[in-house]
């Protein structure tokens, strides 16, 4: 799909508020879903097909529209099955701005989650400086997994997880890992 | 062939779902809308249905549950499509009745496999316990060889639909990979060494066709006839003997330990001649050499193939020369030339001209041979 402001593609995604789980479809630009979510003119992300589970059967659908949208503050995490979807990784020449600098393990949690993957840092190693550092309301988790905590059995895998860094309670990181 | 019927919302994926399983040799039924699609599986009982979950009206799981309850149709091997990938996905279609479970994108290899195996678990159909490996050979070149090996291969797939294998052991340049319109990627030159080179290597270096059949490429570029060993050639039938139903082998045209081990390894020999004075007695010549070493080919059966518009000796007279009856004569065949050129066998077309019929009876004869345990 092309538009004046260039390409545009639709990319599926698992999308968790507090309570439910929502799988749809996304249009984003070259920017990746990142790019949507930080986007300054509108405080809301639409959702194509979207269907809903809540978050302790997540493989029973309760309800499926045509368009859902979304109030961003309110959207926990994104789970991603390709980092391209969700960040302009790079190009030949060079790794893109979120993909520089070193991996570290971090585990952070939301509500009703916890999640542990590797963030990617330029600079020094800390909690605070990761957060703050990080461009956008969301902390990119690379090769990450979001357990659900009062349901240790239920969890979502994803080449990238978008965390908002507002719902953000716990997050810790582990220097000597790597 | 079998039945399958393909639910799923999304025209486009629908459609590309179905062009997969067609490619495959399979009759296909494409349905947008769950309910109707639940009345169309209760009137016509397809053999299978490929389904995706996430669907408006009524989700894939619940049509799984629908089919289950219903004493009719609850046989009826399903296949969840969805994009939903994690692993409580997969659980929940296998809770709500599915039989396996594929999350989008999908492949065509990928869909291929899964639908395989549940027809053949569906059909009770008895897969050999080792593997069949069938030779086509001959010491002269241009009799027709690769073409017959490349059609039989893709004929046994579409007849059995079980895994099926041909390996292209020419070492001067491969051609069976053209009369399929494959890309070589890799070939057994570039294979590891023996004692490197398990089922799961050998299987990732397999390329494989729209129909589900696997290739073993030659190398593109000409080799030494003792680039590849008799040792390496023993080692890769006997992995394929004990992980694929049928393989093809399509022996060099040279009198090597590479030639003499696909000979020797083959359940059932092909040998190929031309009704020509020259084809009988290279013939004659290798049958006499085979002898000599102690080396007696398995079921071996003459095939006679008449690749040009006239034949120089009739049936009779090569039966004679070789002193042996030919099991099965191909007449000349004129879509021949195209089907190459197009990258095509003939035996996955419709024609139904020399070739393709009688190579499809030689495979249905195997394959009901081998289903029936009489092989």
């Amino acid at each position: 799909m092309s538009t004046a402001f260039g390409k545009r593609n639709i990319i599926n995604l698992d999308l968790f508020t507090d309570a439910y789980r929502v799988t749809g479809r996304a249009s984003v630009g070259i920017g990746g879903i990142h790019a949507e979510l930080g986007n300054p003119n509108s405080k809301y992300l639409e959702l194509q097909d979207a269907y809903i589970s809540r978050i302790h059967t997540p493989g029973d659908i309760v309800a499926n529209y045509q368009v859902a949208a979304f109030r961003k503050d309110n959207i926990n995490f994104i789970v991603l099955q390709d980092r391209r979807e969700g960040i302009p990784v790079g190009t030949q020449h060079g790794r893109s701005i979120f993909t520089r600098g070193r991996s570290i393990p971090i585990f952070l949690t939301v509500p009703s989650f916890e999640i542990a993957g590797e963030a990617m840092h330029e600079g020094k190693f800390s909690a605070r400086e990761i957060l703050v550092q990080s461009m956008g309301s969301f902390q990119l988790v690379f090769s990450a997994k979001a357990s659900a905590s009062l349901y240790p059995d239920i969890s979502y895998s994803g080449d990238l997880i978008l965390v908002h860094k507002d719902r953000i309670g716990i997050f810790c990181l582990d220097n000597n890992k790597k | 062939m079998a039945r399958i019927f393909v639910i799923d919302d999304d025209e486009q994926l629908l459609r590309m779902v179905g062009l997969m399983l067609e490619r495959g040799g399979h009759n296909i039924t494409l349905i947008n809308n769950p309910l109707d699609g639940l009345e169309q599986i209760k009137a016509d009982k397809p053999d299978l249905l490929v389904l995706d979950v996430m669907m408006p009206n009524m989700s894939g799981h619940d049509l799984a549950r629908e089919i289950r309850a219903d004493a009719n149709i609850e046989e009826l091997p399903i296949l969840v499509i969805t994009a939903r990938s994690q692993e409580v996905d997969r659980t929940t279609a296998l809770k709500s009745g599915a039989d396996d479970y594929l999350s989008k994108p999908v492949t065509s290899q990928e869909l291929m496999e899964r639908v395989d195996n549940l027809l053949a678990k569906k059909g009770g159909q008895t897969s050999p316990e080792t593997g069949i490996i069938i030779t086509a050979f001959g010491l002269r070149g241009g009799v027709g060889q690769t073409t017959l090996a490349v059609n039989l291969a893709a004929a046994l797939r579409r007849a059995s639909q079980q895994e099926v294998c041909l390996v292209d052991l020419s070492p001067s340049g491969g051609q069976a990979v053209m009369h399929m319109r494959l890309q070589a990627r890799s070939s057994w030159l570039d294979l590891p060494a023996e004692n490197e080179l398990d089922w799961a290597v050998l299987k990732n270096r397999l390329i494989i066709h729209p129909s589900g059949l696997r290739v073993l490429a030659a190398p593109a570029k000409p080799q030494d006839p003792s680039s590849i060993s008799g040792d390496r050639v023993h080692h890769i039938l006997n992995l394929l003997k004990h992980h694929v139903a049928f393989t093809v082998v399509d022996a060099p045209h040279v009198y090597s330990p590479a030639f003499l081990q696909a000979v020797t390894m083959a359940d059932m020999g092909l040998h190929i001649i031309t009704p020509e004075v020259v084809s009988v007695q290279t013939a004659v010549q290798l049958n006499r050499l085979l002898n000599k070493a102690g080396i007696q080919v398995k079921r071996k059966s003459h095939i006679l193939n008449q690749h040009t518009p006239e034949a120089q000796l009739p049936q009779t007279a090569v039966e004679r020369g070789l002193n042996n009856k030919v099991a099965f004569q191909i007449g000349y065949d004129t879509n021949q030339a195209r089907a190459i050129a197009q990258g095509v066998p003939l035996t996955l077309t419709s024609a139904k001209s020399g070739l393709p019929n009688v190579v499809r009876r030689m495979s249905e004869a195997i394959w009901q041979r081998v289903s029936t345990k009489s092989l």
